[in-house]
């Protein structure tokens, strides 16, 4: 082993009943550097690295430490070992103050009592170390989810991390965040930290990363430097073949107004005026806590409007539920996919007919027939893959997931899509076909506001882009003027100069 | 409003409502603050209290128990008969309820860790076995004869004071193991499971280890209140201790500690339970009907909830500008 190895993963198996989940999977981790660990979800990153810190043993092979072989590890050693795991979902006390959450489960102080004073000391100089400030007594629940990231970093640091694994952990960031985080883990690395780092966007991969590590369908199947390696070529190792025009372009002309918001207020927004036109995307840009989500939730009803106007198609409209907003043609499709898209534990065809039951049904019987045609229309209308409509939606993957949410909405006869995240933890195969549906669907004659935190995303796939910042719109973007810094500039809260 | 002044409130809320209920109860009866009063008050809820110490370590870990008082009642009764029949002594009958209450909320443990279901569920059950036990066991009738050493836990006052025995020993036990929630790793980590065992586990804290430590103290503390309980009625039969596991989970909700766990202290605990007592007392003083009891209790239980869940809600979010 090079004394620049600091980790190596050699012939490394998992087996379930059924399903081998990794296959032999061998790399090398070198010293100080950025490792990216890429590859399409099922590809196996997540049980490589649950192998790695421990949390479940390999069927297979073994990790090597500093020269020392082990043929399984348990959380515990793993930790001992200096590798530090931070998890795509956040893995904070709540309840606990910020301190007691960098140190959680660690002893420091005397044998029985931990010294306050000592932690906060130590805390404190974690994050000077990060540059970041945070304040150490309150409750973690209280902080925004970019800074609860920073604790959970602290939190490795603040054993001597060698190797830092970090899940997906821009998922949950908007971008000016991402680029603090970015700046912490290259930081960490010119420290010789180094660092497994996976995730699904390519434009962070091919901004830090040193290595490259690509995984498809739990095979090994390139680790290589990244110099040299551009988008097509990541996008080809993961899928395992060529994706061209990632954003389809469209032809449907656009049309009027169909929905003018004017003032609007409530629900943390303020004064937001703008129109969504008949056959377009409209991109709602902004930072985490910019108002997006709320704004959403307002125009569908979910969220009560404090003041402001409006107008579906002409008239005042006034949702008091996402009931009302659904049954008038506007549908929404939360970010929260697990949560509040579909019901995991439910089949497909149940989720897809949820909210057209009343639509179909007499004197409070629901009519089956007309239930099952239109479960059958909507899965292959969306080519959902899925083995049955009885089989629950748990078993599915995260895109066919994100169909069934959006068939679920299309089930009724819906004019405008209000869609938060459209391709959040979706795959690059599958995100594509996410796009050509939401084109389908605009030829179709519906129109979408189209959330998103993926600027690439924004850029492509909208005709026009409103940036929020802290709950009011700073701009309004035309697609000919498309442009990422300027968007990030609005994004940020500073208004542009030069105002055609 | 993150005001030192503010937090101090906050952080004392129980005690200021324990103060304010007290004021007004002396306006309906002039009695009320008289210091037999206050005493007997102590007096009559210290087995409460020591329940409601250890039952506060399973709420803090975010789990419910419904079978306290049911454990109460077989312990009592198991301790009585084998004094009657064995003549096991004071000594013995308080060994035997501690380590009978350690068995009891063992084994509540052990079901809801092995069948993976919360206490809540386990406790419906076994709250059921273990009053049809007891009420085997006891055939319905009462146990008395204790040793007067016995008796004197719950009756005699301390060395020549006013203070009942009851009294010093609950304040003995509240004092000591707020200092172990509070102060001790084993108590932060029982805070850091009640607010989120996932992370908490991934961290490193043997969660089902706390989970048996837990159980563990709450069953010292349910044998340690029940031999309190029935040395001051001086008898046992099935029926006593049941209704126990109701007050003490209004008064542990009162006293701050929160309904998902991770949060709230002994000493909130503690003005908890008195607020429960001081309103059944200061009721029965004014002359309300027991009726009418309940019906106050249970909006007071309402309003403890809704305050939670609000306060929750309501929390702003620090996102000031880093860097």
């Amino acid at each position: 082993m090079n004394n620049d190895t600091i980790l190596r993963i050699s012939h490394i198996s998992k087996k379930y009943p059924g399903v081998l989940a990794l296959n032999d999977v061998s790399f090398d981790v070198k010293k100080g550097q950025i490792h990216a660990l890429m590859g399409e979800n099922g590809a196996g990153k997540s049980t490589l690295i649950k192998i790695i810190s421990g949390a479940i043993q390999p069927s297979g092979g073994s990790v090597i430490i500093n020269d020392t072989e082990y043929k399984s590890l348990t959380p515990a050693l793993s930790s001992q070992l200096g590798i530090g795991v931070i998890y795509q979902e956040f893995n904070n006390v709540p309840s606990l103050s910020v301190v007691e959450n960098v140190f959680l489960g660690k002893k420091i102080g005397g044998r029985f009592c931990p010294d306050q004073k000592l932690m906060n000391q130590k805390a404190q100089e974690i994050f000077d170390k990060l540059g970041v400030n945070i304040p150490l007594d309150i409750q973690t629940r209280r902080l925004s989810p970019a800074q609860q990231q920073i604790v959970e970093i602290a939190r490795a640091l603040s054993s001597d991390v060698k190797v830092l694994i970090m899940d997906e952990p821009s998922a949950s960031l908007a971008m000016a965040e991402v680029e603090r985080m970015l700046r912490i883990v290259k930081s960490l690395r010119d420290e010789g930290v180094s660092i497994i780092y996976i995730s699904h966007r390519i434009d962070e991969v091919l901004d830090i990363a040193d290595t490259l590590t690509i995984l498809r369908d739990g095979k090994h199947i390139e680790t290589r430097p990244m110099k040299g390696v551009d988008r097509k070529e990541i996008i080809r190792l993961m899928v395992g073949r060529e994706l061209n025009e990632t954003y389809p372009a469209r032809t449907t002309p656009i049309g009027g107004p169909i929905l003018e918001l004017e003032g609007v207020s409530g629900n943390g927004v303020h004064d937001i005026s703008f129109e969504l036109k008949k056959g377009e995307i409209l991109g709602l840009a902004g930072l985490i806590g910019a108002g997006r989500t709320e704004l959403g939730k307002v125009i569908f009803g979910e969220a009560k409007k404090d003041s402001g106007t409006i107008r579906y198609k002409g008239k005042p409209v006034d949702f008091h539920s996402a009931g009302q907003a659904l049954s008038s043609g506007i549908g929404y499709i939360s970010e929260n996919r697990k949560e509040e898209g579909v019901f995991l534990n439910f089949p497909v065809d149940w989720n897809i007919t949820i909210s057209a039951l009343k639509k179909n049904s007499r004197y409070g019987f629901v009519n089956r027939k007309n239930l099952e045609v239109l479960a059958d229309k909507m899965v292959s209308r969306f080519r959902v893959k899925t083995p049955s409509q009885l089989q629950l939606v748990r078993n599915l993957s995260g895109g066919n997931q994100q169909k069934i949410a959006l068939a679920k909405v299309l089930a009724l006869d819906t004019d405008i899509i209000i869609f938060d995240e459209p391709t959040r933890g979706i795959d690059v195969g599958v995100k594509q076909e996410i796009y050509h549906l939401m084109n389908e669907l605009i030829e179709n004659g519906v129109s979408i506001i189209m959330i998103s935190s993926e600027m690439e995303e924004l850029l492509g796939m909208s005709d026009r882009i409103v940036v929020l910042h802290e709950g009011r719109k700073m701009g309004e973007v035309m697609k000919k003027d498309f442009d990422q810094q300027k968007i990030l500039t609005l994004a940020s809260g500073i208004a542009l100069e030069d105002k055609e | 409003m993150d005001s030192k002044f503010s937090k101090i409130i906050k952080n004392n809320m129980p005690w200021i409502i324990l103060i304010v209920i007290s004021i007004i109860f002396s306006f309906f009866s002039p009695n009320f603050f008289k210091i037999q009063n206050i005493i007997n008050i102590l007096n009559q809820n210290a087995f409460v209290i020591v329940c409601a110490i250890g039952i506060t370590f399973i709420m803090m870990s975010g789990q419910i128990d419904l079978s306290v008082g049911y454990q109460m009642s077989l312990i009592g009764v198991t301790i009585g008969l084998l004094n009657k029949n064995y003549n096991i002594g004071t000594i013995g009958m308080i060994l035997i309820a501690v380590l009978m209450g350690v068995l009891l909320n063992i084994l509540n443990m052990t079901l809801s860790i092995k069948l993976n279901i919360g206490l809540l569920m386990v406790t419906t059950a076994t709250s059921m076995l273990y009053q049809g036990l007891s009420f085997t066991i006891s055939g319905s009738k009462a146990v008395g004869g204790f040793p007067d050493s016995f008796k004197k836990i719950g009756q005699a006052n301390f060395f020549g004071t006013r203070i009942p025995i009851a009294v010093i020993i609950m304040l003995f036990f509240a004092v000591i193991m707020e200092l172990f929630l509070t102060k001790t790793y084993w108590g932060r980590h029982i805070y850091a499971m009640g607010g989120n065992e996932d992370a908490s586990r991934l961290a490193g804290i043997e969660v089902i280890k706390t989970k048996y430590l837990i159980g563990v103290i709450a069953g010292v503390f349910v044998g340690i209140s029940t031999v309190m309980l029935i040395s001051r009625l001086g008898s046992v039969n099935s029926s006593s201790g049941p209704g126990t596991e109701f007050t003490v989970l209004i008064g542990i909700l009162l006293g701050g500690v929160s309904v998902r766990g991770g949060e709230g202290r002994l000493s909130g605990v503690v003005a908890g339970i008195l607020i429960m007592a001081i309103l059944s007392n200061g009721m029965q003083l004014a002359g309300f009907g027991v009726y009418l009891q309940y019906v106050v209790k249970g909006i007071i239980m309402l309003a403890a909830i809704g305050i939670d869940v609000y306060q929750l809600n309501h929390q702003k979010i620090i996102d000031e500008k880093l860097n």
